[in-house]
């Protein structure tokens, strides 16, 4: 519990408005979007200014008050749970998006600018800030930067640690550091900023950012491929991209998703197909005609049973639809869905698609795979019910050996989510110890009394 | 342990919920507040735990639960398709009765809403008063939150001279003077009765103008909204039935307020205790017809028919979406339609037509300050089109609407659609 001085002081930081520690709000505040993790804080604050989390952190780096920082609260490592009590530092109230600057393609937004919202505002400058992770509806830049987060459109783009040019950030001690800078090219010492990013709110608390911006691609198509096997769909990925086409979304579907979404919102998707893979081509629209043509080509040489090109953008919002629909096929259809977040290098997409469904069979549960197949990032997902303890833990039997499966075909833990609490299991038993302590020294460096965001990554 | 048995029923959908946190880029009571505790995951969490015996109904609980516009925007993008509207309208249920109304919702809801002469008898006493103190759409529609928006500078129209109940024939032949093609029953509701008669006329009017006999029952009452979303089931079950009674004999229930139309429709989704109420609920559900939709959808009339009003050629037009109408009954495109189809009026489309208005029954009225910020956006989408009339159909948006026009010092007015109508 924490003493009623230091309410008083947080009260004196940001106002009494903005510091919430009545039960009702202490458990509003004491989960995630993970299914099994949950822990109440002490007390929940909202700052506006990285002035006021600086006297934040000094405070609890004084009391050592373990400190969990947190945006909308999308995330799904568990990663904004505070664990052991103490504060949330909330960011919400940090929403300005300070400067669009065309010229020089960079944006400076506060922490907790949702991306959507920025999505919007930049589209009205012809501009886009390329990584989508699908929490896009709630998840916050400093959210974003913290988990180094990803999405479809990564296999073209990248991730969100190539759009960060630089960071505003309040170590746990207090001091306000910027990390990186505005230009491109920064080769000033240790790349630290890179460290900060992905870093999971145990290094200190993004206030700002910059972020590096791409204009919005004038043309846009897509592909459907359907198949009677998925394997053979994971092997049609790896074959368009060594033919020297890279299109910015590859997704993918199984069977149970596609006849999910067909019982759901019928939109004539092939019912018997095993999988279908969907493209997306963004450029020039002679380049996107050029690419679409060449897609066609592989996938059919490669297996496809059947492809469609979408012929206007109505289809292909469609195609679209039918793949965040199959999100809210995938969880609207069993209690307690286990969802994962593994990547594997392309090339053993196939056999790690053939391994999951022989776990699904071994441990008798329901499995389903959809994801970026394009960077090899899957989310297969097991469907399970927590209130039936048996087939609870079967699930997670099998979810644990799905993700030593793919450790084991040269994979990692985690591709876009972050380890948090969900993979700390697995994070020790697969990191050379040398790089744990590596890692673990460098924390140390940050945040020498354990106070930022403790009990998460390797504890 | 709490009995928990109006929890119970709406615990599969609040099972629904996975955490994901996408209702908080819908939801406008979160946009404005960014507090877990505003937004639908918050307020469901808050729930599931009542369930599990670890959350009481503390007055906290009550605020948190009580501050959400119902507006369902929520609803309509999650995900999970968790229905939060079920759970929360459950949970204030569960609320009230666990803990009983409270004085003043008990006074109001069943000594004067739930009896229509009483409220008729308290509203014309309020019309004698009115002159005394600046006047509220509380005083009409919940009439003991009227003090609480005292002194808030909010603008309301006055209550009409002579309510509908007074002026309206009870049976309205058709104007052809043929047989008529249909019979329908006309459900007032509040608002039209004392604040908006002459809409109410004028529907009757277009009605009868095509060949439908309309009959305004003097057994109806208030449908219940303000009512059973705060979770009086008991006076809300009270007055369903009574309705049902008192349209019996038709085929079809009509209304030109959107806000009524879809909580008579919704009986049968938040009220029923018994399979007999739910089947009846359900067959009464079918009869109910908003207005816009029982002149596109049931008598098929070609929009082209529809005259514009001399006093409206030139004028530029938008829609404003009610959450009563575009999400709880999935009417849009019909209302859209007789705009677009007015010859001498320009329509255009604002952004965010769909979003909430901030009006949200009583919500307005105990979150007066929260109601306006998310006005204000509303207000933006408005400027944006250089509109100079304001069109939608539910007189609870009216009210608002018309409310934040003048506190932003807008030129837009506020109009029904059937307004428009020659």
């Amino acid at each position: 519990m924490i003493r009623e001085a230091v309410l008083t002081d947080l009260q004196k930081i940001v106002g009494k408005e903005n510091v919430l520690n009545t039960p009702e709000g202490l458990k509003a505040y004491s989960y995630d979007g993970t299914t099994s993790w949950q822990h109440e804080p002490d007390v929940v604050v909202f700052p506006k200014t990285a002035g006021e989390i600086s006297e934040i952190l000094k405070l609890a780096n004084k009391e050592k008050i373990p400190v969990t920082p947190r945006g909308g609260g999308t995330n799904v490592s568990g990663g904004s749970v505070p664990m052991l009590g103490g504060i949330v530092l909330v960011t919400t109230k940090m929403n300005n998006i300070l400067k669009i600057d065309k010229e020089n393609l960079s944006a400076t937004v506060e922490a907790g600018v949702v991306l959507q919202d920025l999505t919007l505002k930049l589209a009205k400058d012809g501009l886009f800030f390329p990584p989508d992770p699908q929490s896009f509806l709630g998840a916050t830049m400093g959210g974003i930067i913290a988990e180094n987060a990803g999405g479809p459109a990564c296999v073209k783009y990248g991730v969100t640690k190539q759009y960060i040019l630089g960071i505003e950030a309040v170590l746990p001690t207090g001091e306000i550091v910027n990390l990186g800078g505005r230009t491109l090219k920064n080769v000033v010492g240790y790349d630290l900023l890179h460290i900060f990013i992905s870093s999971e709110g145990t290094l200190g608390v993004v206030t700002k950012a910059e972020l590096k911006l791409r204009p919005l691609p004038p043309a846009k198509k897509t592909i459907m491929a359907v198949y009677a096997d998925v394997a053979v769909a994971g092997e049609s990925v790896y074959r368009v991209l060594e033919n020297g086409v890279i299109p910015d979304k590859i997704e993918l579907l199984d069977n149970w998703v596609i006849n999910r979404i067909e019982e759901m919102a019928p939109m004539g998707l092939p019912k018997d197909a095993d999988a279908v893979l969907l493209f997306e081509c963004d450029g020039i629209p002679e380049t996107v005609e050029k690419e679409t043509e060449k897609i066609v080509e592989i996938v059919k040489k490669y297996g496809a049973s059947d492809v469609r090109v979408a012929k206007d953008q109505a289809e292909a919002d469609k195609y679209w639809m039918a793949r965040k629909a199959g999100f809210a096929a995938v969880f609207g259809k069993a209690p307690t869905v286990l969802s994962e977040d593994v990547t594997v290098p392309r090339g053993n997409i196939p056999a790690l698609i053939k391994k999951i469904k022989e776990i699904a069979k071994k441990y008798n549960v329901e499995s389903c795979v959809l994801g970026h197949a394009g960077d090899g990032n899957l989310h297969p997902s097991v469907l399970t019910d927590m209130k039936n303890k048996e087939h609870y833990e079967r699930s997670i039997k099998a979810i644990d050996e799905i993700i030593e499966s793919a450790v084991e075909l040269g994979g990692v833990l985690s591709g876009e989510h972050g380890i948090g609490l969900e993979k700390q299991k697995f994070f020790n038993r697969v990191t050379n110890p040398v790089v744990v302590n590596l890692m673990k020294g460098v924390k140390n460096l940050f945040d020498p009394n354990n106070i930022m965001n403790p009990g998460k990554i390797w504890d | 342990m709490e009995d928990l048995k109006e929890l119970k029923k709406i615990e599969k959908y609040a099972d629904q919920c996975m955490k994901c946190g996408f209702c908080s880029f819908f939801c406008p009571v979160y946009q404005e507040e960014k507090v877990e505790t505003a937004v639908a995951r918050g307020k469901n969490y808050l729930v599931r735990q009542a369930l599990k015996g670890e959350q009481k109904f503390t007055p906290e609980m009550g605020n948190i639960i009580g501050k959400c516009l119902l507006c369902k925007r929520c609803v309509a993008n999650c995900p999970a398709k968790t229905q939060i509207d079920r759970v929360v309208v459950g949970a204030r249920a569960q609320m009230v009765k666990n803990k009983g109304l409270g004085f003043i919702k008990n006074f109001a809801f069943r000594k004067v809403m739930s009896n229509r002469k009483a409220f008729g008898r308290y509203v014309k006493m309020a019309k004698a008063f009115q002159w005394m103190m600046p006047t509220t759409e509380g005083k009409i529609r919940h009439l003991p939150d009227f003090l609480k928006a005292l002194g808030a500078g909010r603008n309301i129209p006055t209550l009409a001279d002579k309510f509908l109940r007074d002026v309206v024939q009870r049976v309205n032949k058709p104007k052809n003077g043929k047989a008529p093609v249909m019979r329908v029953g006309f459900f007032s509701g509040c608002a039209m009765d004392f604040i908006f008669p002459e809409i109410a006329l004028k529907m009757i009017d277009v009605l009868t103008n095509h060949g439908v006999e309309v009959v305004v029952p003097e057994e109806q009452n208030c449908c219940g909204a303000a009512i059973y979303f705060s979770g009086d089931f008991e006076t809300g079950r009270m007055l369903a039935e009574k309705n049902i009674e008192a349209f019996k004999d038709f085929d079809y229930v009509v209304t030109g307020c959107g806000t009524c139309s879809s909580t008579l429709k919704d009986y049968q989704k938040y009220l029923p205790d018994t399979e007999d109420q739910q089947k009846r609920y359900e067959a009464f559900e079918k009869k109910v017809k908003d207005s816009t939709e029982f002149l596109i959808d049931v008598l098929k009339i070609n929009p082209e028919e529809f005259k514009l009003k001399k006093e409206f050629v030139g004028k530029t037009a938008t829609w404003h979406d009610p959450c009563h109408l575009v999400r709880y009954q999935n009417i849009k495109e019909q209302p859209r339609a007789i705009l677009k189809a007015l010859k001498g009026l320009n329509y255009v489309e604002m952004p965010n037509a769909d979003m909430c208005c901030g009006m949200g029954g009583s919500f307005s009225v105990y979150h007066y300050d929260l109601s306006k910020k998310i006005a204000l956006k509303k207000m933006d989408g408005i400027k944006t089109t250089g509109a100079d009339i304001v069109v939608t159909a539910c007189p609870g948006c009216m009210i608002n609407l018309i409310d934040n026009v003048l506190q932003n010092k807008m030129p837009q007015k506020v109009h029904h659609y059937l307004e428009l109508i020659e």
